[in-house]
């Protein structure tokens, strides 16, 4: 049995034995030497926002690199050369389901193109996104394979959207067609998912048993869980099989994560939970994102701002209507401003994530040189629940790929080959992906 | 759709279609087909394969389905060409539902199975609370659990992650070593919360009884916070306002769940940045802690005419801060200011700007006596354990964890951590915590899976130990007590008396309070007064203290109706509720003083009583801002009848908004929707029952105007019946016990068995629903009614793909 082996001390171990938590640069000489020559690794995010956009004050009228940024796309008008605004694109996965639940619709075939299954039983089913592609193709290269956030409390009991399951409304990734994968609210818990939970302050011999326990305990569960699953039924074996994957993946994961050995202190004290005010919130997740990366933690993540069809309402400026019955707004102009306010402050505050991974050291550039990162909705104008002329934006230099661009593209063009683009530049390319006709050359 | 076994035991019609059989077919020639056919499929559905009698048993789905839409009066649509007369739908329809009679008394009982089933949260917390006596909320951070058929304990639903696991393995550690060590020793850390501005207005008669406690005033604050561990924390309340010179201090008080901990006072007249701060112990989880001013309009200068004047000095506080000094006089004097001392501040709107928490200060060190004698049975005192202990405290841990007694192979496993601890030189107990640690990350305790051996029999009896599990996660939400195990034990727990006589030991015992919380917090969705977010613009009486004075006044009502047994149609309407002053006050009642919850009798009320008249139950089911008679609608059509309504329509026309000015209120607007056929299909269902309900606003007060126009509160249901206000509303509602009880019965019967409802349960529903109804609605008949059922108390063997038809 393997749990009878002792392991050494890891360097990290040393290192948060030294005292209190430093917060350390990532310095290239901790990197093993053979990684050093590796190209700089590429990252993905998506960030998402429900409930569509008042597109007349998103889309600029002008193409190519001189075009104009209206007013809600306003505040990315700083990061110009590092943004492409992609026009008309349709979300084909939503308009071939007949039948209402457009938000579900709209979140829940976002990022596989696939058509979502109504169900409110447990029996979901869509496709895989393609961030879980590039996270297949990851695998074992960081701790994480990818990692999945929203800013709404998901807690709500109750069929989510006209006989779609909450699953739809609230996740945006899919492992695979059957498997949503549902996202982190809590602040803390990203941290302690991204650096373990262990007490910093034990020493180092403490430390050492209580992995060495810990490894033990799987192993010995992993034994248990094969044994039950003879003589059980065809849906038991599958719950238990389930069981099973995960017991592997979190194996493997306390593998690579010894094998990477980042020994990196993050820079943020380990958030104590979910802050009162909005604003701080979602900046704490955008920081834990930026940290996320760059500590190699993991290079995929996507973010929820809110779950589709939402009803968060933003007093801090001036909106105490809540979101989504606002942008039914029925041509009643007092109701689209206050949507297109949200839009703006979203907008915003997007900008602290650029900003952030703009100034933090990654190679020799910054993080965004090396990202691919998707911001905006699967539904354009809210009112009408239009799944077309999706509001997007790719920012980032991943691949060399330069932005400073508006560029509207044929009609008819699936969103996916938007996806195709993220995981070419990304060093992901796939032969075919969904519905995808090709990438797009942006 | 879902009838394969269905059809293999019932007994099909053999003889060629009887009169009523080609009627009931030609009648859907004539009016479905123009929209229900092959080519078309209306709303999903086609009716084209209906040529012959067999279709009746084979599609009972689609046929129920029919039978509903006729019942209802939604088909044939208003605008359809061919409008049968009513007693030719009534002919139709009870035709369809003699064959169902027919069908269901010829069916075989038939189990259903219930695969692998893993704790959800609430279910995880409990079982460790009660395997070892700590009640930390370890499962917090867990992903939250998926539902379906509106409950989380779902069991195709429950699937598991490496997340989740992950959180196993930590929560196993935490609750694990908290019972054998004591809890964790945390840093200290400051939570900080503002509080919301809300215009406190002084009434003008002060000798007029008011909130004493100040708990109900807008001049008090109050936070939810979860206190990590049992320790010492500080209280700091920084206030902000006012209080007129010359009056007595401030009377601040420290409040926690409602109970007063520790009076403050506070002797000053600009209360800004001023604070009082406490020290106090409190016990881990969470708790609302309140800050407000006792006795406010009391102790103030006698020219406010207020209770108990205060007799303090004039010249007592004149400045902002103390007492004058002889150089403030001279300056006064010098200015020509004449000292009227009771006029130099005269406002009374103190108030308070923020509640600071820290700790925990000396929290409580070692684990809790109760805690280490669930763990170390073997009888021995620390430090004097033998070699047999190991084996000893191991097999009756996991006895009790795997709900059955735990083969010899089993505890093996466990017994090498225990050694390896010892090799690596921890301490005996440090070896017993791995052993536990990975019994509580083990399948056989996640997941409640069913192994009886099954016969050629379609049902069999689940064992003893299985049906224990069954019993106490479904009105406990937690593990077997010992009772029910030893019970188990002798086989007897099947018996139907012994049965009968633990549902009833059970529901009377505190840990019934999880029927509660998780049942009826989701099938009433009240757990979502937690999440609900009234804008305190628009509601400024809404705070802490008033959402959970609402979910205590649902949760002490629903638990009144299982203690003592009350009829289910206490839901709908009920001549009593249960208030603490602050509900009191906010219903407009008198004679309710203090925190404390009371029944009292509502039966002269214009609010009137039942689930319809809860501030909390109104409350979840409006926006932010405003209600919304279609939101109302919705959850009175989902929850308490069970028929929700129908998704829209792809193409929502939109509404012409020149119709309409835009200052109409908000029932003209909804008028609008209803004048559109398309719309109105749905909508006349919905907004009628919002209607109803208008004389209550967005969080449940009553309200005669609604912004500039009167509550309009009148409307139509569905069938013609008419009502004005909520009490006629109401009777109506309650005219018929039948479909609220059916509806019940559906859900109550969905969470017990923790799997959705497929055809063949229909018969057991039907006997089940006819049991409560022949013993007066009492709601103990409904659990043991179910619990009695053989979908309870058997299960059958199948190995067709998860997850079913849900039911729309």
């Amino acid at each position: 049995m393997t749990f009878l082996t002792k392991k050494s001390i890891s360097r990290r171990t040393i290192l948060r034995g030294a005292g209190a938590a430093v917060a350390l640069p990532f310095l290239d000489a901790m990197r093993p030497a053979m990684a050093a020559a590796a190209p700089a690794v590429s990252r993905i995010a998506v960030v998402y926002v429900p409930n569509g956009i008042v597109m007349k004050d998103w889309t600029p009228t002008a193409t190519g690199t001189a075009f104009e940024f209206p007013r809600i796309l306003k505040p990315l008008e700083a990061y110009r050369s590092d943004v492409t605004v992609v026009s008309g694109l349709a979300n084909f996965g939503a308009i071939k389901v007949t039948g209402g639940g457009d938000h579900a619709k709209a979140a829940g075939s976002f990022l596989s193109g696939a058509s979502p299954k109504r169900t409110i039983g447990a029996d979901v089913h869509s496709g895989v996104s393609f961030d879980q592609i590039a996270a297949q193709k990851l695998a074992g290269k960081t701790a994480l394979a990818s990692l999945q956030m929203s800013c709404e409390d998901t807690r709500m009991v109750g069929n989510c959207d006209t006989g779609f399951a909450c699953a739809y409304t609230n996740c945006l990734s899919w492992k695979d067609e059957f498997t949503p994968m549902s996202p982190e609210v809590n602040p803390r818990s990203v941290f302690e998912r991204m650096f373990g939970s262990m007490d910093p302050g034990l020493d180092p011999e403490t430390r050492r048993r209580r992995e060495l326990y810990r490894r033990s305990i799987l192993d010995l569960t992993m034994d248990s869980a094969k044994q039950i699953q003879t003589n059980l039924g065809t849906n038991d074996k599958r719950k238990i099989d389930e069981y099973l994957t995960s017991l592997r993946e979190i194996e493997s994961r306390i593998q690579a994560a010894e094998k990477n050995n980042a020994a990196f202190t993050p820079s943020i004290e380990k958030p104590a939970g979910i802050p009162l005010e909005f604003v701080d919130y979602i900046k704490l997740m955008y920081d834990l994102q930026v940290i996320a990366f760059q500590a190699d933690v993991t290079r995929i993540t996507t973010m929820l701002v809110g779950r589709e069809g939402s009803v968060r309402t933003y007093p801090e400026i001036g909106v105490r209507d809540p979101h989504h019955p606002l942008t039914h707004h029925r041509g009643n102009p007092d109701f689209i401003e206050k949507v297109a306010q949200i839009n703006m402050y979203h907008a915003e505050l997007f900008t602290y994530f650029l900003k952030r991974l703009k100034e933090t050291k990654d190679g020799d550039g910054n993080l965004l040189d090396h990202s691919a990162i998707l911001y905006g909705s699967a539904l354009s104008e809210g009112n009408s629940h239009n799944h077309r002329d999706l509001p997007l934006i790719l920012a980032g230099h991943a691949g060399g790929r330069k932005g400073g661009q508006h560029v509207k593209v044929e009609p008819n063009t699936p969103v996916t080959n938007l996806f195709r683009t993220m995981l070419d530049t990304t060093g992901n390319h796939v032969e075919a992906f969904s519905d995808s006709t090709g990438a797009l050359s942006i | 759709m879902r009838s394969n076994k269905y059809v293999a035991m019932s007994i099909l019609v053999v003889a060629s279609a009887t009169g009523a059989e080609r009627e009931t077919l030609a009648f859907v020639q004539k009016t479905c087909m123009e929209c229900h056919n092959a080519k078309d499929m209306q709303g999903g559905i086609s009716l084209a394969g209906v040529q012959h009698t067999k279709t009746f048993t084979q599609d009972r789905v689609i046929w129920q389905k029919v039978y509903d839409m006729l019942d209802s009066g939604l088909m044939p649509p208003g605008d359809a060409k061919v409008q049968p007369p009513a007693a030719e739908i009534d002919g139709i329809k009870n035709w369809i539902k003699a064959e169902f009679d027919r069908q269901d008394a010829a069916a075989k009982p038939f189990a259903g199975s219930v695969s692998a089933r893993r704790l959800n949260r609430v279910e995880y917390d409990n079982t460790v609370r009660d395997l070892l006596g700590v009640d930390i909320h370890a499962s917090e951070n867990f992903p939250p659990d998926s539902a379906a058929f509106g409950f989380d304990n779902i069991s195709d639903a429950l699937k598991v992650s490496p997340i989740l696991l992950e959180r196993y393995l930590d929560a196993a550690q935490n609750v694990v070593r908290t019972a054998i060590f004591g809890p964790e020793k945390l840093k200290p850390s400051f939570t900080h919360f503002s509080a919301p501005f809300r215009e406190h207005v002084r009434p003008t008669d002060l000798m007029k009884p008011y909130d004493l406690t100040g708990l109900s005033s807008p001049s008090s604050t109050h936070m939810v916070h979860r206190f990590p561990v049992t320790g010492t924390y500080s209280f700091k309340f920084i206030t902000n306002g006012h209080r007129p010179n010359q009056s007595e201090p401030a009377r601040i008080a420290l409040w926690i769940d409602g109970k007063m901990i520790q009076e403050l006072p506070l002797d000053a007249t600009d209360l800004e940045g001023q604070f009082v701060e406490y020290k106090a112990k409190v016990e881990a989880g969470e708790h609302i802690v309140s800050a407000s001013y006792i006795n406010q309009y009391h102790g103030l200068p006698p020219s406010y005419k207020g209770p108990e004047p205060s007799k303090r000095d004039p010249v007592a506080l004149v400045t902002v801060r103390g007492a004058l000094t002889e150089k403030d006089r001279e300056t006064f004097r010098k200015l020509g200011t004449s000292i009227k001392t009771d006029r130099i501040e005269t406002r009374v709107d103190n108030r308070f700007e923020s509640i600071d928490i820290g700790g925990p200060f000396e929290q409580s060190a070692g684990p809790s006596a109760a805690s280490l004698r669930k763990v170390f049975v073997c009888g021995h005192a620390a430090g004097k354990h033998t070699n047999a202990c190991a084996r000893t405290i191991v097999s009756s841990f996991a006895n009790k964890a795997f709900r059955r007694p735990a083969t010899p192979a089993e505890i093996a496993k466990y017994l090498p951590l225990v050694a390896l601890a010892k090799q690596q030189g921890d301490s005996f107990e440090e070896g017993i915590a791995t052993a536990l640690q990975a019994i509580l990350v083990s399948p056989q305790f996640l997941f409640r899976v069913e192994r009886t051996p099954v016969a050629k029999a379609d049902s069999v009896p689940v064992s003893d130990y299985e049906l224990a599990s069954r019993l106490s996660y479904f009105l406990w939400s937690s593990t077997p007590d010992s009772t029910l195990l030893r019970l188990a034990a002798s086989k007897t727990l099947s018996q139907p008396a012994v049965l009968e006589a633990q549902v009833k030991r059970m529901l009377v015992d505190p840990k019934a309070k999880a029927l509660v919380a998780n049942f009826g917090g989701q099938w009433l969705q009240l757990r979502n007064i937690e999440v609900s977010t009234p804008d305190v613009q628009k509601f400024p009486d809404w705070d802490e203290h008033l959402r959970r004075s609402m979910r205590t006044e649902m949760e002490m009502f629903f638990e009144n109706i299982i203690r003592m047994d009350r009829p289910i149609s206490d839901f709908l309407d009920a001549n009593y509720t249960f208030v603490n002053e602050r509900l009191a006050r906010f219903y407009g009642m008198d004679g309710v003083t203090g925190n404390n919850f009371q029944k009292v009798d509502v039966t002269n009320t214009k609010r009137g009583g039942g689930l319809l008249a809860q501030a909390g139950i109104l409350t979840i089911s409006s926006y932010a801002t405003r209600t919304s008679p279609v939101l109302r609608g919705k959850w009175v059509l989902e929850n308490l009848l069970n028929t929700p309504p129908p998704p829209p329509p792809p193409a929502v026309p939109l509404l012409d908004e020149s119709k309409i000015g835009v200052g109409a209120s908000l029932r003209e607007q909804m008028e609008e929707h209803r004048k559109n056929a398309v719309c109105a299909s749905c909508h006349s269902r919905m907004d009628p029952i919002g209607f109803g309900l208008e004389n209550f606003n967005g969080i449940g007060a009553w309200r005669e105007m609604d912004g500039k126009s009167p509550v309009n509160a009148a409307g139509t249901l569905v069938g013609g019946r008419s009502f004005n206000g909520p009490k006629e509303f109401k009777a109506l509602l309650t005219k018929d016990p039948e479909p609220f009880a059916k509806a019940v019965t559906e859900k109550m019967f969905t969470y017990a068995m923790g799997r959705g409802i497929e055809t063949y349960d229909t018969p057991v529903l039907k006997s089940i629903h006819a049991s409560l109804t022949k013993q007066n609605y009492r709601f103990s008949a409904l659990i043991t009614g179910i619990v009695k059922s053989v979908p309870f108390r058997m299960r059958s063997v199948t190995d067709k793909p998860l997850l079913a038809s849900a039911k729309e």
